[in-house]
Protein backbone atom coordinates (compact mmCIF):
# COMPACT_ATOMS: atom_id res chain seq x y z
CA UNK A 1 0.00 0.00 0.00
CA UNK A 2 2.95 2.24 0.36
CA UNK A 3 4.29 1.85 -2.61
CA UNK A 4 0.87 2.67 -4.49
CA UNK A 5 0.84 5.92 -2.56
CA UNK A 6 4.12 7.14 -3.09
CA UNK A 7 3.18 6.26 -6.91
CA UNK A 8 0.11 8.07 -6.92
CA UNK A 9 1.83 11.24 -4.89
CA UNK A 10 5.31 10.55 -7.87
CA UNK A 11 2.66 11.12 -10.18
CA UNK A 12 0.69 14.05 -9.08
CA UNK A 13 3.88 15.98 -9.05
CA UNK A 14 5.43 15.00 -12.12
CA UNK A 15 2.20 16.09 -13.28
CA UNK A 16 2.39 19.54 -11.55
CA UNK A 17 6.10 19.83 -12.57
CA UNK A 18 5.45 18.87 -16.25
CA UNK A 19 2.42 22.01 -16.29
CA UNK A 20 4.49 24.58 -14.96
CA UNK A 21 7.35 23.43 -17.08
CA UNK A 22 4.95 23.43 -20.08
CA UNK A 23 3.60 27.04 -18.69
CA UNK A 24 5.82 28.69 -17.48
CA UNK A 25 8.48 31.84 -19.63
CA UNK A 26 11.50 30.47 -21.31
CA UNK A 27 14.00 32.14 -23.26
CA UNK A 28 16.01 30.77 -26.48
CA UNK A 29 18.82 32.37 -28.19
CA UNK A 30 18.19 31.84 -32.12
CA UNK A 31 18.49 33.36 -35.47
CA UNK A 32 15.17 34.35 -37.22
CA UNK A 33 15.36 32.37 -40.78
CA UNK A 34 11.63 32.85 -41.84
CA UNK A 35 8.42 33.30 -41.13
CA UNK A 36 5.34 31.91 -42.44
CA UNK A 37 1.46 31.07 -42.16
CA UNK A 38 -0.25 27.83 -42.31
CA UNK A 39 -3.72 26.83 -42.11
CA UNK A 40 -3.87 23.99 -39.22
CA UNK A 41 -6.49 21.11 -38.59
CA UNK A 42 -6.25 20.45 -35.49
CA UNK A 43 -6.17 16.93 -34.61
CA UNK A 44 -5.44 15.20 -31.46
CA UNK A 45 -2.89 17.89 -30.59
CA UNK A 46 -5.78 20.65 -30.61
CA UNK A 47 -5.09 20.79 -26.49
CA UNK A 48 -1.48 22.48 -27.69
CA UNK A 49 -2.40 24.69 -29.39
CA UNK A 50 -4.01 28.71 -27.98
CA UNK A 51 -6.79 30.53 -29.37
CA UNK A 52 -7.35 32.67 -32.62
CA UNK A 53 -6.73 35.94 -32.78
CA UNK A 54 -9.08 37.54 -29.77
CA UNK A 55 -12.09 39.19 -31.47
CA UNK A 56 -12.30 36.98 -34.33
CA UNK A 57 -14.67 33.81 -34.63
CA UNK A 58 -13.49 31.15 -32.24
CA UNK A 59 -16.34 28.51 -33.32
CA UNK A 60 -14.19 27.84 -36.66
CA UNK A 61 -12.28 24.31 -36.73
CA UNK A 62 -9.36 25.29 -38.53
CA UNK A 63 -7.53 28.26 -38.97
CA UNK A 64 -3.60 29.98 -40.68
CA UNK A 65 -1.44 30.06 -38.04
CA UNK A 66 1.64 32.28 -37.76
CA UNK A 67 4.97 30.47 -37.62
CA UNK A 68 8.91 31.59 -36.94
CA UNK A 69 11.38 29.69 -38.51
CA UNK A 70 14.65 29.71 -36.35
CA UNK A 71 17.96 28.14 -35.92
CA UNK A 72 19.84 27.73 -32.46
CA UNK A 73 22.82 28.62 -31.59
CA UNK A 74 24.07 24.63 -32.41
CA UNK A 75 22.73 25.10 -36.56
CA UNK A 76 19.68 22.92 -35.24
CA UNK A 77 16.36 24.07 -36.56
CA UNK A 78 13.47 25.33 -33.69
CA UNK A 79 10.12 26.29 -34.61
CA UNK A 80 7.59 28.74 -32.60
CA UNK A 81 3.50 29.00 -33.74
CA UNK A 82 2.98 32.05 -32.69
CA UNK A 83 -0.84 32.46 -31.66
CA UNK A 84 -3.00 34.91 -28.90
CA UNK A 85 -3.62 33.15 -25.72
CA UNK A 86 -6.38 35.73 -25.54
CA UNK A 87 -8.26 35.51 -21.95
CA UNK A 88 -7.64 31.41 -21.78
CA UNK A 89 -5.07 29.11 -21.17
CA UNK A 90 -1.95 29.72 -20.04
CA UNK A 91 -2.72 33.10 -18.97
CA UNK A 92 -0.45 35.28 -20.88
CA UNK A 93 -2.71 37.72 -22.15
CA UNK A 94 -0.85 38.19 -25.43
CA UNK A 95 -3.17 39.96 -28.11
CA UNK A 96 -0.47 41.28 -30.21
CA UNK A 97 0.38 38.17 -32.47
CA UNK A 98 0.50 39.99 -35.63
CA UNK A 99 2.45 42.92 -33.95
CA UNK A 100 5.02 39.90 -33.07
CA UNK A 101 4.95 38.37 -36.35
CA UNK A 102 5.72 42.09 -37.87
CA UNK A 103 8.83 42.23 -35.75
CA UNK A 104 9.60 38.95 -36.37
CA UNK A 105 10.05 39.20 -40.07
CA UNK A 106 11.89 42.56 -39.39
CA UNK A 107 15.01 40.60 -37.68
CA UNK A 108 15.03 37.84 -40.09
CA UNK A 109 19.46 37.53 -40.73
CA UNK A 110 21.42 35.40 -42.68
CA UNK A 111 23.75 32.42 -41.80
CA UNK A 112 26.08 34.81 -42.26
CA UNK A 113 25.30 38.32 -41.38
CA UNK A 114 23.14 37.04 -37.79
CA UNK A 115 21.52 38.80 -35.95
CA UNK A 116 20.47 36.82 -32.73
CA UNK A 117 17.41 37.34 -31.05
CA UNK A 118 16.02 35.97 -27.92
CA UNK A 119 12.62 34.25 -28.17
CA UNK A 120 10.34 34.41 -25.26
CA UNK A 121 7.99 31.53 -25.05
CA UNK A 122 6.12 28.65 -23.87
CA UNK A 123 5.49 25.11 -24.55
CA UNK A 124 6.99 22.11 -26.05
CA UNK A 125 8.70 21.05 -29.90
CA UNK A 126 7.07 17.80 -29.93
CA UNK A 127 7.80 16.23 -33.57
CA UNK A 128 5.47 13.33 -33.03
CA UNK A 129 2.32 15.19 -31.61
CA UNK A 130 3.33 18.29 -34.52
CA UNK A 131 3.38 20.55 -31.91
CA UNK A 132 5.06 24.09 -31.41
CA UNK A 133 6.21 26.09 -28.66
CA UNK A 134 3.77 29.65 -28.76
CA UNK A 135 6.34 32.48 -29.03
CA UNK A 136 5.73 35.43 -27.09
CA UNK A 137 8.44 38.04 -27.51
CA UNK A 138 11.08 38.78 -29.36
CA UNK A 139 14.26 41.03 -28.41
CA UNK A 140 17.72 42.19 -30.09
CA UNK A 141 20.66 40.73 -28.63
CA UNK A 142 24.20 41.00 -28.41
CA UNK A 143 25.33 37.82 -29.69
CA UNK A 144 24.66 34.10 -29.10
CA UNK A 145 26.38 33.29 -25.67
CA UNK A 146 23.97 36.35 -23.85
CA UNK A 147 22.58 34.89 -20.85
CA UNK A 148 18.96 35.54 -19.69
CA UNK A 149 18.08 35.28 -16.17
CA UNK A 150 14.83 34.41 -15.55
CA UNK A 151 13.60 36.62 -13.13
CA UNK A 152 9.64 36.17 -12.81
CA UNK A 153 10.18 32.44 -13.24
CA UNK A 154 12.75 32.51 -9.75
CA UNK A 155 9.89 35.03 -8.28
CA UNK A 156 7.13 32.95 -9.59
CA UNK A 157 8.30 29.42 -8.37
CA UNK A 158 9.68 30.93 -4.73
CA UNK A 159 6.17 31.71 -4.42
CA UNK A 160 4.22 28.81 -5.26
CA UNK A 161 6.45 26.29 -3.36
CA UNK A 162 6.32 28.66 -0.45
CA UNK A 163 2.31 28.82 -0.84
CA UNK A 164 2.15 24.89 -1.47
CA UNK A 165 4.17 24.83 2.11
CA UNK A 166 2.31 27.13 3.98
CA UNK A 167 -0.69 24.95 2.54
CA UNK A 168 0.54 21.43 3.86
CA UNK A 169 1.61 22.47 7.30
CA UNK A 170 -1.28 24.11 7.96
CA UNK A 171 -3.15 21.05 6.71
CA UNK A 172 -0.72 18.78 8.70
CA UNK A 173 -1.31 20.48 12.02
CA UNK A 174 -4.97 20.61 11.61
CA UNK A 175 -5.14 16.95 10.63
CA UNK A 176 -3.28 16.20 13.61
CA UNK A 177 -5.38 18.67 16.33
CA UNK A 178 -8.80 17.38 14.61
CA UNK A 179 -8.83 14.31 12.65
CA UNK A 180 -6.15 11.96 14.44
CA UNK A 181 -7.39 11.80 17.50
CA UNK A 182 -11.33 10.88 15.91
CA UNK A 183 -9.26 7.99 14.11
CA UNK A 184 -7.55 7.26 17.80
CA UNK A 185 -11.01 7.12 19.51
CA UNK A 186 -12.08 4.48 16.52
CA UNK A 187 -9.25 2.36 17.21
CA UNK A 188 -9.96 3.06 21.07
CA UNK A 189 -13.03 1.43 20.27
CA UNK A 190 -12.02 -1.08 18.17
CA UNK A 191 -9.60 -2.22 20.43
CA UNK A 192 -12.32 -2.39 23.38
CA UNK A 193 -14.19 -4.43 20.92
CA UNK A 194 -11.92 -7.22 20.19
CA UNK A 195 -10.56 -7.15 24.29
CA UNK A 196 -14.70 -7.60 24.96
CA UNK A 197 -14.59 -10.34 22.10
CA UNK A 198 -11.53 -12.47 23.34
CA UNK A 199 -12.68 -12.20 26.94
CA UNK A 200 -15.90 -13.57 26.30
CA UNK A 201 -14.22 -16.05 23.98
CA UNK A 202 -12.22 -17.34 27.25
CA UNK A 203 -14.75 -17.29 29.20
CA UNK A 204 -16.58 -19.64 26.94
CA UNK A 205 -13.83 -21.87 26.30
CA UNK A 206 -13.49 -22.36 29.93
CA UNK A 207 -16.52 -23.48 30.25
CA UNK A 208 -16.31 -25.81 27.69
CA UNK A 209 -13.47 -27.37 29.32
CA UNK A 210 -15.24 -27.77 33.03
CA UNK A 211 -17.21 -30.23 30.81
CA UNK A 212 -13.87 -32.15 30.81
CA UNK A 213 -13.22 -32.30 34.27
CA UNK A 214 -10.51 -30.80 36.46
CA UNK A 215 -7.61 -32.86 35.59
CA UNK A 216 -8.28 -31.35 31.45
CA UNK A 217 -7.69 -27.80 32.51
CA UNK A 218 -4.01 -26.37 30.81
CA UNK B 1 -15.78 38.84 -24.93
CA UNK B 2 -17.12 35.29 -24.81
CA UNK B 3 -13.66 34.16 -22.92
CA UNK B 4 -13.77 37.53 -21.04
CA UNK B 5 -16.77 36.47 -19.33
CA UNK B 6 -15.82 33.12 -18.67
CA UNK B 7 -12.20 34.08 -17.24
CA UNK B 8 -14.16 36.80 -14.93
CA UNK B 9 -16.72 34.10 -13.85
CA UNK B 10 -14.32 31.46 -13.46
CA UNK B 11 -11.84 33.79 -11.70
CA UNK B 12 -14.70 35.52 -9.36
CA UNK B 13 -15.96 31.95 -8.28
CA UNK B 14 -12.06 30.81 -7.61
CA UNK B 15 -11.14 34.25 -5.81
CA UNK B 16 -14.56 34.03 -3.78
CA UNK B 17 -13.53 30.40 -2.24
CA UNK B 18 -10.22 31.74 -1.69
CA UNK B 19 -11.49 34.71 -0.07
CA UNK B 20 -13.67 33.10 2.32
CA UNK B 21 -11.01 30.50 3.56
CA UNK B 22 -8.26 32.94 4.46
CA UNK B 23 -10.95 35.00 6.23
CA UNK B 24 -11.83 31.76 8.51
CA UNK B 25 -8.43 31.30 8.74
CA UNK B 26 -8.27 34.83 9.89
CA UNK B 27 -10.75 34.80 12.29
CA UNK B 28 -10.29 31.85 13.22
CA UNK B 29 -6.22 32.46 14.12
CA UNK B 30 -7.57 35.75 16.01
CA UNK B 31 -10.30 33.67 18.26
CA UNK B 32 -7.31 31.62 19.09
CA UNK B 33 -5.05 34.76 20.13
CA UNK B 34 -7.76 36.11 22.16
CA UNK B 35 -8.22 32.74 23.67
CA UNK B 36 -4.63 32.10 24.61
CA UNK B 37 -4.17 35.79 26.01
CA UNK B 38 -7.35 35.34 28.15
CA UNK B 39 -6.13 32.06 29.45
CA UNK B 40 -2.67 33.78 30.36
CA UNK B 41 -4.11 36.45 32.37
CA UNK B 42 -2.66 39.06 30.21
CA UNK B 43 -5.84 40.62 29.00
CA UNK B 44 -3.99 43.69 26.45
CA UNK B 45 -5.93 46.48 29.26
CA UNK B 46 -9.00 45.66 27.62
CA UNK B 47 -12.10 46.87 30.17
CA UNK B 48 -15.63 46.05 29.47
CA UNK B 49 -17.60 48.84 28.31
CA UNK B 50 -21.20 48.19 27.73
CA UNK B 51 -24.63 48.73 28.29
CA UNK B 52 -24.96 47.28 30.87
CA UNK B 53 -21.49 47.98 32.76
CA UNK B 54 -21.12 51.98 31.66
CA UNK B 55 -18.91 52.38 34.17
CA UNK B 56 -16.36 49.88 33.00
CA UNK B 57 -14.14 47.38 34.99
CA UNK B 58 -12.62 44.24 34.05
CA UNK B 59 -13.73 41.72 32.21
CA UNK B 60 -15.17 39.19 34.64
CA UNK B 61 -16.13 36.33 31.57
CA UNK B 62 -14.04 34.71 29.40
CA UNK B 63 -17.13 34.72 26.41
CA UNK B 64 -17.74 38.14 27.15
CA UNK B 65 -14.37 38.94 26.47
CA UNK B 66 -13.57 37.19 23.26
CA UNK B 67 -17.14 38.43 22.06
CA UNK B 68 -15.84 41.89 22.77
CA UNK B 69 -12.13 41.01 20.76
CA UNK B 70 -13.99 39.55 17.69
CA UNK B 71 -16.02 42.13 17.40
CA UNK B 72 -13.02 44.71 17.40
CA UNK B 73 -11.46 42.20 15.00
CA UNK B 74 -15.01 42.48 12.82
CA UNK B 75 -14.50 46.60 13.04
CA UNK B 76 -10.62 46.90 12.29
CA UNK B 77 -8.55 47.09 8.94
CA UNK B 78 -7.46 43.34 8.83
CA UNK B 79 -10.59 41.91 7.39
CA UNK B 80 -10.55 44.40 4.63
CA UNK B 81 -7.43 43.95 4.08
CA UNK B 82 -8.58 40.25 2.77
CA UNK B 83 -10.65 42.06 -0.28
CA UNK B 84 -6.75 42.38 -1.58
CA UNK B 85 -7.56 38.82 -2.58
CA UNK B 86 -10.22 40.36 -5.32
CA UNK B 87 -7.84 43.18 -6.18
CA UNK B 88 -4.43 42.16 -6.75
CA UNK B 89 -5.15 39.46 -9.37
CA UNK B 90 -7.00 42.06 -11.60
CA UNK B 91 -3.81 44.69 -11.03
CA UNK B 92 -1.63 41.25 -11.69
CA UNK B 93 -3.42 40.82 -15.32
CA UNK B 94 -3.47 44.71 -15.90
CA UNK B 95 0.01 44.76 -15.50
CA UNK B 96 0.48 41.33 -17.61
CA UNK B 97 -1.15 42.48 -20.47
CA UNK B 98 0.46 45.72 -20.67
CA UNK B 99 4.18 43.95 -20.05
CA UNK B 100 2.77 41.59 -22.75
CA UNK B 101 1.62 43.42 -25.77
CA UNK B 102 2.59 47.06 -25.62
CA UNK B 103 6.14 46.69 -23.32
Amino acid sequence: MVYVKWIFVSLFWLFVLATLHYTLPQNDIVRIADTYEKRIDFGENSIFWAAPDVGNDTTTVNRDVFFIQTIQQNDRPLVYRNEDTGWGWPPYFKFDTSNLQAEATDFKSTKEAAQWVAVRHYGWRNEFLSIFPNAVGVKKVEGPDVRIIPWFNIVFLTVFFAIVWAIWVRWKRFRAARIDPLLDDASDAWDRVEAGTSERRSRLSRWFRSWRGPDSRN
Amino acid sequence: MFALLRLSVIGFIVLSIVYIFVSFYSRAKRRGKLEAAWDRGDRDGDWRVDEEDKAGGPFVDRDAYIADGMKKYDGSLRPKLILGVYVVPVFAIGLLIYLTNFA
